[in-house]
């Protein structure tokens, strides 16, 4: 017959009374539990891109439809300025401003004193 | 408290994480009535302290949220996953309670309760049982206490601890060894020198 240690038949005692312990889950914590059941953000959530965050430097869509605008505008103007425009560089500038930048005959000069 | 039934009841638990990921709120809810409690009684049986074993339990399902959004549902079971968070909360706590605290902090049961001393007795005993798996080293104080307060078996124990069958053998041989000793010492004080 075999012999039992009284400390081993302690032990497997308490062990059989612990695993009867099975206490009941307050509404407090089961509360405080849910309070926490917040659904994080993805980790691998997309990051954004260089487009979209151009898009936020320059302030979102609605900024986007007045600079397309603006540039629209722009171009008109330059192919077919209104009378108001023309008249208000006339005023400002002269009917009609030349400006030489440079002449055939200063390009001569220059051959002449390859020549020489 | 009175838990309602679980409106999911058939989905497995990895799938619910996965809808809580998504926004489901009452995936959240039927995960907690299903896992709480279990959590719960896990935490007490190693600590024995309702303050501390709830705190863990807050915690472990805390950490289940958090871990959801990556969650893989190949990957591991929340069971096995949860049941390894706990008993390392629990290990711990079990380590601050080393150098000694007084069993002051045993849950007294009422006055007009019919058996007080049997209770007052069986709440000493599960304390000293916690304060003897707080000696042991923190490893086998975990296998010992899934093997023997959860009931688990050898290859469960090995997964959740991520160790071979063979240590799981070992430690929980080692640990409950040491614990018996431990245990020897307090046979007067726990009342067993009359069993």
């Amino acid at each position: 017959m075999k012999m039992t240690d009284p400390n081993d038949d302690m032990l497997d005692g308490l062990f059989a009374q612990a695993r009867e312990i099975a206490p009941p889950v307050s509404d407090r914590l089961m509360d405080r539990v849910l309070v926490d059941a917040v659904p994080p953000q993805r980790h691998n959530a997309a990051r954004p891109g260089f487009w979209s965050g151009l898009l936020d430097v320059v302030g979102g869509w609605s900024a986007i439809g007045g600079l397309v605008t603006a540039m629209l505008a722009g171009f008109w103007i330059g192919v077919a300025p209104p009378s108001a425009v023309t008249d208000f560089t006339a005023g400002l500038l002269g009917d009609t401003v030349t400006v030489h930048l440079g002449s055939a005959s200063g390009l001569a000069d220059f051959g002449g004193l390859e020549d020489g | 408290m009175s838990i309602a039934p679980d409106p999911d009841a058939g989905i497995p638990d990895e799938a619910l994480l996965i809808a809580f990921a998504n926004g489901d709120a009452q995936a959240a809810r039927s995960l907690a009535a299903r896992l709480l409690p279990r959590v719960l009684a896990q935490a007490t049986r190693m600590l024995f302290d309702r303050a501390e074993a709830e705190d863990v339990a807050q915690d472990a399902m805390m950490r289940l949220w958090k871990v959801a959004p990556d969650w893989r549902q190949d990957e591991a079971q929340v069971s096995t996953w949860l049941y390894r968070v706990v008993a390392n909360l629990c290990t711990d706590r079990l380590r601050k309670r080393r150098g000694g605290v007084p069993l002051d902090q045993v849950a007294e049961p009422a006055d007009d309760a019919p058996s007080v001393a049997a209770q007052m007795q069986t709440a000493a005993r599960m304390r000293a049982l916690s304060d003897g798996l707080a000696q042991l080293p923190e490893r086998q104080a975990q296998a010992v206490s899934l093997r023997h307060l959860e009931g688990l078996s050898n290859p469960e124990i090995a997964q959740i601890m991520d160790i071979s069958v063979r240590s799981v053998e070992s430690l929980t041989a080692r640990g409950k060894r040491a614990l018996a000793d431990i245990m020897a010492g307090r046979r007067a004080e726990l009342g067993y020198e009359d069993d």
